[in-house]
């Protein structure tokens, strides 16, 4: 009897062993989530120590506040300074006169009207003051007056992308109304910037999420990463589907910035010609295969479908090249092309019953 | 107590830790994760009736959890979208307050999908 | 026609008769989780394979199944099909472990060991034909823990037990003579 309370204590000290072993076996996972960029962000990086990961979290992190704060639409960098973006969109109002912007930011101005061409201007984001009209250039947003006749006028002007000029790192636009917005284009950027950033780190897996764009590198540990799509109108997710290596994957919603007015929705998603919201589609999704600019595509190409009425939303996806999408409309029927169609596991009952499903051949 | 039996304790042991680790890697009970910013701040069994204040940078949220569900009872961000999303039921149902910076997701036994997108 | 019955026999009905009688006391006291019970019945299980020899011990503890279902009006229904297949594969790791040095491995052992194979006997019953789901598999480590300490406790009453009755005559032998 004097002997148990060794060993009771051995067996203790076998039984702390064996759960701080099976601690120490945890899956490599590593996962954060931030609020930068305005929105909510998601990394994954799997395969890397826990040390490791969140260093490099922590660097694509401050990347994207950096990103965040060149390229805001409307909040000034501090009381002082405005983004360089609003710097450069103060600059166009006040005249003709040049100035010299950055390396990054002229790439992407670039690289934004050529976007804004291939999709016959329907990805517009010259159209900052139509947004901001419309209440959308604040962090929180509410119904406002619907002034017709100012959203006719700035209709009217037709600002795009076309009246920017830009000579080597100088920039001028012809058109003092055009206001700058990159807000369907700076989440995919930022998802390239840090896609591009961990693979040159070595990283052989991650997943990154911002503000609901994500981008896959690798897999998750022995199978392929999985993600969900959001259901527009319920808390859930609509269906799911494996993003391999390179994929990415974006959808615009009526359902992510919107306010009510009169029972009516008014969504964050302005269609050029009109100056009004899109009313007549609830989300649409498009999935990019591997590419040098996966993230960005798939931020910038859903808008443009999104906007495209429903006998032009095919065309509009393949002018922009895109092979892979999926249609919510209004009235909750969802449009699929048929090689999305393939990679989709549908998670909603109502939709496993075929009711509202309907396959879409590209032409 | 034999030397025989200190081994086939020992063993059994270290059986049942593996049976642990093995069979129990993914947490059955249903649960609630709460974030605050990037910071867990709490986890909460679903099975359970309770009324929750979260703290959050623009102020504080209720949350409620009924059997089995949970979501964001009262909030006070400006458009109430966390409000409107209503119920969450199944594992990875995510609601976000982004003004205010907290989520609620659920976590189950098998996550359907590492992440969401939307 | 009478049944010749031998001093075996005898002492098998008794021991199952007791074996019996805890069970029903068992089954009595309600369990915080189905399906754990402490199981002391199988206390006189193993104190019979080791003072008597492994037959004796599967005759008890098969009668103690049969005729304890019959009498809780379990007979043929799944706890009895869980009771049968526990005390079955519990007999099965007996046979094989009665060979393990008495030296170094004293009743503790075999109780956890029959324990164990108790268990698993019921949950493949339960797997393959009560609940055929996978999510069976989270009753394994539970289950597991139980075996272990009340593998431990009934291990250790048996050999107490067996202790105190090197200081006892059998029950049904007159008493030694007085020295």
């Amino acid at each position: 009897m004097r002997k148990w309370p060794l060993r009771l204590a051995v067996i203790a000290v076998i039984a702390i062993g064996i759960f701080s072993f099976r601690t120490l076996k945890q899956e490599p996972l590593y996962h954060t989530q931030s609020y930068v960029f305005g929105t909510l962000v998601d990394i994954s990086i799997y395969g890397e120590t826990e040390d490791r990961a969140k260093l490099l979290a922590d660097h694509v992190l401050q990347d994207f506040q950096a990103l965040h704060n060149q390229l805001h639409a409307w909040k000034p960098v501090s009381k002082d300074q405005a983004s360089e973006l609003g710097t450069l969109n103060i600059a166009f109002a006040s005249g003709r006169k040049p100035i010299t912007i950055s390396p990054q930011l002229t790439a992407i101005l670039t690289d934004a009207a050529a976007l804004s061409l291939q999709s016959q201007g329907l990805f517009n984001p010259a159209i900052g003051h139509l947004i901001s009209t419309w209440g959308f250039q604040r962090d929180e947003f509410s119904a406002v007056n619907i002034d017709d006749a100012a959203i006719k006028a700035l209709v009217k002007i037709k600002p795009g992308m076309s009246d920017i000029v830009i000579q080597h790192n100088m920039v001028y636009s012809t058109n003092p109304n055009v206001k700058l917005d990159l807000g369907g284009y700076a989440k995919g950027y930022a998802l390239d910037m840090a896609a591009g950033y961990l693979r040159q780190q070595q990283v052989k897996n991650a997943l990154i999420n911002i503000g609901g764009n994500i981008i896959a590198i690798g897999q998750h540990g022995d199978k392929p990463w999985r993600v969900g799509i959001q259901h527009p109108r319920k808390p859930a997710a609509i269906a799911t589907l494996a993003l391999l290596d390179g994929w990415a994957i974006g959808t615009s919603g009526d359902y992510q910035r919107y306010f009510m007015l009169d029972s009516k929705r008014y969504c964050h998603i302005i269609d050029p010609r009109s100056g009004y919201p899109v009313q007549h589609t609830q989300a649409v999704t498009v999935l990019i295969p591997p590419q040098r600019n996966a993230g960005v595509l798939s931020d910038v190409a859903s808008k443009p479908i999104f906007i495209a009425a429903a006998e032009d939303k095919a065309s509009t996806a393949a002018r922009l090249g895109i092979q892979y999408f999926m249609v919510i409309d209004q009235q909750s029927n969802i449009s699929v092309s048929k090689a999305l169609a393939q990679r989709l596991d549908w998670l909603d009952p109502e939709v496993n019953n075929n009711s509202h499903v309907k396959l879409v051949t590209l032409p | 107590m034999l030397a025989g039996d200190w081994l086939t304790i020992i063993l059994s042991t270290i059986i049942i830790a593996y049976l642990f680790q093995t069979l129990w890697s993914h947490e059955h009970a249903a649960k609630v994760q709460i974030r605050i910013g990037n910071k867990i701040h709490a986890a909460y069994d679903l099975n359970q009736q309770r009324d929750i204040i979260v703290p959050g940078p623009i102020g504080d949220a209720m949350i409620h959890i009924r059997q089995g569900k949970v979501r964001f009872a009262k909030s006070p961000c400006h458009n109430q979208y966390c409000v409107h999303q209503g119920w969450l039921t199944h594992s990875g149902q995510v609601a976000i307050c982004l003004p205010n910076q907290i989520s609620l997701e659920l976590i189950g036994a098998q996550k359907p999908y590492d992440s969401l997108n939307y | 026609m009478q049944i010749q019955t031998n001093i075996d026999d005898h002492r098998i009905a008794k021991l199952a008769a007791f074996a019996i009688a805890l069970h029903m006391i068992e089954a009595v006291v309600p369990s915080p989780l189905p399906g754990v019970k402490p199981g002391i019945a199988n206390i006189v299980t193993l104190y019979v394979l080791l003072q008597y020899d492994f037959a004796t011990a599967a005759w008890v503890s098969i009668l103690r199944v049969f005729a304890s279902s019959l009498l809780l009006g379990q007979f043929m229904s799944p706890a009895f099909a869980l009771s049968l297949s526990g005390a079955l594969l519990s007999l099965s790791m007996l046979w094989a472990a009665q060979h393990l040095p008495r030296r170094y491995f004293s009743a503790i052992t075999l109780s956890i060991l029959a324990a164990f194979a108790h268990i698993a006997g019921q949950l493949i019953v339960v797997r393959l034909w009560l609940i055929p789901h996978a999510s069976v598999a989270y009753l394994i480590p539970i289950f597991a823990v139980a075996a272990l300490f009340f593998g431990f406790i009934n291990g250790l009453i048996t050999a107490k037990l067996l202790y105190n009755k090197t200081q006892l005559p059998e029950p049904d032998q007159p008493a030694p003579p007085l020295p």
